[in-house]
């Protein structure tokens, strides 16, 4: 799939740069387990595997840095084309209701938030036809209850 | 012997038993497809639901919703990108491609087929060979373990696409993932955070629901407006010439299935990938590249899940000991209707044993019939539009993920990891490998660090063990093989072998 | 301002629900009880079987949810965090009085309410059936010969095995190697393939094998024979000195949050009394290798305050802890 002559995709040296500081940071949480302490101590493996994540994560920047630049220009382009490719508004506008969501569950009952964030994702992503993302919604819902709370007792929040 | 035989059809006989056994395997296909509902959970839920009723009929139903559950994982990865259990991770891989060019309907018939020869396979199995089997099984040391976890790592060469450098961070970073929680030695928190909900660890459901369904069904929200790909709903049993021509990677996926279902700790999750791993290695022309839609790499996966199953009774019937997660839900019902799992089981209940054997049978014989049934509508399930479907899948995922262990935090990694899928997936990197880090990261942690305790930390001794002890050295040598044929020098072996002429 | 008047929606919502609640009859509706173990475990088998009683007796349905994770930690502060009302129970096992010693957790089982103490299991030393020693004395000498080089199965800090070997150490030497296994379940495969030497057990999980010859029992930790396991040794015999922690055992329990309404606290103990005495369940417990204890109130609680005591001070004598009893408030036995 990757072919090294393909050019660089937009943002993406910005993700492995963000990728290495990851694995730094796994490197500096596994060496504050034990240290150096022992073969088998517990944070033997976890320093192995941090080694292997920046080695492999160099390799990645070294591919990535080879390739021909992007051309999207400046960062500011280039964070600007970066969500209009990979983030439209309705991705971001999906995301903010998921996020919404989760809060609301803890909060409103499982049901209610259920019902409201179905209502609402699917009137926005058809947008529109309310009385058919009505009925989709409750029918949901109903089948959710039915399975869940009825047939297998499951504990929802 | 007729008394066996009588045993054997005891369930096939009995219009009762045989009612339960059908109802478990109807209910367990749509309790594996539905993330969320496991067969663990369902299993464990049975077992105080059952409390009162005889014992056959406990385990009529158990065994049905075991064997259905086990398939049932297989309908969602096929269809939604979102393996129904663990066992499932690998029938994604191409089952979720097939999907996209439209032969879902073709995917799932072909998948129940060879789960149910899986199926039929692991309980043949388990009816001749069990003592042999079990023994066996427990001449696997620690030290074996862990090498069974790298040989499982190495997949990693076939998984990743492309770039092995990012299938290795992949696999690496879900190893991280897999290890955060309290240290099982010490107690002592690794890559928690200081975080209280953090100690238990992050359960590796959630990061697979996460990766692969909410990753999924935020890039799918890109293509909203394309119509769904018509499903072609015709052909969907597989021809005698389809199965005869698979049947020979379906027989050997079932005995990985078998062995590495056997052993205790090790389930179907792991012979899945193992196997999909074994068809990439030597199915030379499949019938589409793999990961875009091989039969091949579907059958391995769906054979060797179904054929643990069978394996996974195996020490559980001959030593009490269990097999994988359902296995020790099992026997705990089998402890609490008053019976004693353990060596003796065949012995003083030799009903018990060859009552499974029959009723894993014949559950395979319903999961045929019920599996081929309802496929055009679940096939058109993904022709639903994408605006109804994508909330759906959140929902479902939400569900899923907060059934595993009742807590939040689990459902908010979810979305979390689900946001990260996204972005690996758009920069090109694979999910497979994260999830094989999560799986097999902590086992081979945990297996490393016993087998160095029994060493006393001296490696001179642990690679004395390795060459010495027969189990430990086949599988040194195979990892071995494997590695030098990833490196320069099977290039070089390879050169040679062209110009010597060689007959095909 | 929306946000304003639903919570105090909410509140008054929840308010009448409190003052409902305290005068309908307890349960009106189902209670969450919470299994801090992974399904299939000795604890979860112990509450499965137990639940549908206490079903009968207290006229409603108790849903379990097991809530796995940091040696019971997880399902332990889930539950001290819920609402004292009675209807989040805890049904776990020992592990919760030693937190504080482990440094795993600032709290233990006096942050709970015990409703009732189910049942205690007898540690057993077993050793796989081609093992050439055959008494706990055997043990000992082989263990003193080659100091640091026999494997001793374990399942972690805290665990039953870690215990017993720090409760011999206090009283003698065993110097050994400890290999961690994620339970009695994987220990006991490993020990039976002899990969291990030997591993301290519950009789519950060891029981059948013993009886079936696929391992074989040393000694049990306890001052006298017992009846499930005839012409075993107990500990005492080769380790007089250790009788003073004995008997010891891991247990099972109920508990709720320490704020529960008393009338409440009373129906719950009533309830899972006359559960836990029912001739079936009674049969399952001796079935499954267990003494029945059926405790509750103060002498629930004095049994949790000696259990504490004696295993932390055995344990911090044998150096297998560094936090001193003493500086979390435990007392000397």
């Amino acid at each position: 799939m990757q072919n090294t002559l393909e050019k660089r995709l937009v943002g993406e040296l910005a993700f492995v740069c963000l990728l290495l500081a990851l694995a730094a940071g796994i490197a500096v949480e596994a060496w504050g387990i034990a240290g150096f302490s022992g073969i088998s101590s517990p944070g033997a493996f976890p320093l192995g595997i941090s080694a292997i994540l920046l080695l492999a994560g160099g390799r990645i920047l070294f591919d990535t840095l080879r390739r021909p630049d992007s051309g999207a220009g400046n960062w500011l382009a280039a964070a600007r084309q970066f969500c209009a490719q990979h983030f439209p508004r309705r991705i971001l506008v999906f995301t903010v209701l998921a996020v919404a969501y989760l809060a609301s569950i803890q909060w409103a009952s499982f049901y209610i938030s259920t019902f409201v964030f179905l209502l609402l994702s699917i009137l926005y992503l058809r947008s529109g036809r309310p009385l058919a993302a009505l009925l989709t919604s409750a029918l949901l819902v109903g089948l959710i209850y039915l399975l869940f709370t009825l047939a297998f007792s499951v504990y929802l929040p | 012997m007729s008394e066996t035989i009588s045993y054997l059809l005891m369930a096939w006989s009995d219009p009762n038993l045989l009612l339960l056994t059908a109802l478990g395997t109807f209910a367990g296909i749509y309790i594996g497809a539905i993330p969320g509902l496991s067969v663990t959970m369902a299993v464990s839920i049975l077992v105080s639901f059952t409390f009162s009723w005889e014992v056959n009929s406990a385990l009529a139903l158990i065994v049905g919703i075991y064997i259905g559950g086990v398939y049932g994982g297989s309908r969602s990865a096929i269809l939604l990108n979102i393996p129904g259990a663990p066992s499932s991770v690998a029938t994604a891989f191409d089952g979720y491609p097939l999907a996209k060019l439209g032969e879902a309907g073709r995917a799932i018939g072909l998948s129940t087929v060879m789960s149910v020869i899986g199926g039929l396979a692991g309980t043949l199995v388990l009816a001749s060979a069990a003592p042999v089997i079990g023994d066996m099984a427990l001449k696997f040391a620690p030290r074996d373990y862990f090498l069974i976890a790298a040989l499982g790592l190495l997949l990693v060469g076939s998984l990743a696409e492309g770039s092995l450098a990012k299938g290795v961070f992949a696999a690496a970073l879900g190893t991280v993932i897999g290890l955060v929680g309290m240290d099982p030695v010490t107690a002592q928190g690794r890559f928690t955070l200081g975080q209280v909900e953090l100690m238990g660890g992050i359960h590796y459901v959630v990061v697979m629901i996460g990766l692969f369904g909410v990753a999924e069904a935020f890039y799918q929200l890109h293509s909203l407006d394309v119509p769904a790909v018509r499903q072609q709903v015709t052909k969907i049993i597989p021809s005698v010439a389809m199965v005869l021509k698979f049947l020979p990677l379906s027989l050997r996926t079932a005995v990985i299935g078998v062995l590495v279902g056997a052993l205790p700790g090790v389930g179907g999750d792991i012979a899945a990938l193992m196997a999909y791993d074994h068809a990439k290695r030597t199915v030379k022309k499949p019938s589409r590249p793999f990961g875009q839609g091989a039969y091949e790499g579907l059958v391995a996966p769906e054979t060797a899940n179904s054929a643990a199953v069978g394996g996974a009774y195996v020490p559980m019937l001959t030593l009490g000991i269990p097999g994988d997660a359902v296995t020790a839900v099992i026997i705990g019902a089998l402890v609490i209707h008053g019976l004693n799992p353990g060596p003796m089981l065949m012995v003083e209940s030799p009903h018990i044993f060859w009552f499974t054997v029959g009723n894993l049978a014949l559950a395979n014989i319903f999961l045929l019939v019920f599996g081929l049934m309802g496929i055009k509508l679940f096939a058109k399930l993904v022709e639903l539009p994408k605006a109804m479907l994508i909330p759906l899948i959140l929902v479902l995922c939400v569900v899923g993920t907060y059934s595993i262990n009742s807590s939040m935090t689990e459902v908010y990694w979810m979305l979390g990891f689900g946001l990260f899928g996204y972005f690996l997936k758009v920069f090109g990197f694979q999910m497979g490998p994260v999830i094989l880090g999560v799986i097999l990261g902590p086992m081979m942690d945990n297996s490393w660090r016993q087998a160095m305790a029994s060493v006393g930390d001296n490696p001179v001794e642990l690679l004395g063990e390795l060459l010495s002890n027969p189990v430990s050295l086949i599988l040194t040598v195979g990892i071995t093989l494997i590695l030098l044929g990833k490196t320069p020098v099977s290039g070089w072996l390879k050169k040679k072998c062209k110009c010597t002429p060689v007959t095909h | 301002m929306l946000k304003k008047l639903l919570v105090g929606l909410t509140l008054a919502a929840s308010a009448a629900g409190f003052s409902l609640a305290a005068h309908a009859a307890y349960p009106e509706r189902s209670i969450q009880a919470v299994i801090p173990w992974g399904a299939g475990g000795a604890t979860d088998n112990v509450m499965r079987s137990l639940t549908p009683y206490v079903e009968k007796e207290l006229g409603g349905k108790v849903i379990l949810n097991n809530r796995p994770g940091g040696t019971a930690v997880i399902g332990t502060s889930y539950v001290l965090g819920q609402q004292p009302n009675g209807y989040t129970l805890l049904l776990g096992a020992e592990n919760p009085q030693l937190y504080p010693v482990l440094g795993l957790a600032k709290f233990d089982y006096s942050a709970l309410y015990p409703i009732n103490l189910i049942g205690q299991n007898v540690a057993v030393i077993a050793v796989h059936a081609d093992s050439p020693w055959n008494s706990m004395a055997d043990l000992m000498a082989a263990a003193k010969a080659n100091p640091g080089s026999l494997r001793m199965g374990g399942a972690g800090a805290g665990a039953l095995p870690s215990t017993v070997h720090a409760m011999i150490s206090a009283v003698d030497q065993l110097d050994v190697r400890e290999v961690t296994f994620g339970g009695d379940g994987p220990g006991i495969t490993a020990l039976m393939g002899q990969h291990i030497d030997f591993m301290p057990l519950s009789l519950a999980a060891a029981k059948e094998l013993i009886r079936t010859g696929k391992l074989k029992a040393l000694a049990v930790v306890s001052t006298e024979e017992i009846p499930e396991l005839p012409g075993v040794e107990p500990i005492s015999k080769t380790l007089p000195a250790i009788a003073d922690y004995l008997p010891w055992g891991p247990f099972w329990g109920v508990w709720v949050h320490k704020d529960t309404p008393d009338d409440v606290k009373q129906k719950l103990t009533a309830a899972y009394a006359k559960a836990v005495a029912t001739p079936e369940f009674q049969a399952f417990l001796k079935n499954y290798g267990a003494k029945s204890l059926n405790l509750s109130g103060d002498e629930a609680s004095q049994f949790l305050n000696r259990w504490q005591s004696v295993t932390t001070w055995s344990m911090y004598k044998a150096k297998a802890i560094d936090i001193a009893p003493d500086s979390v408030g435990i007392a000397k036995p």
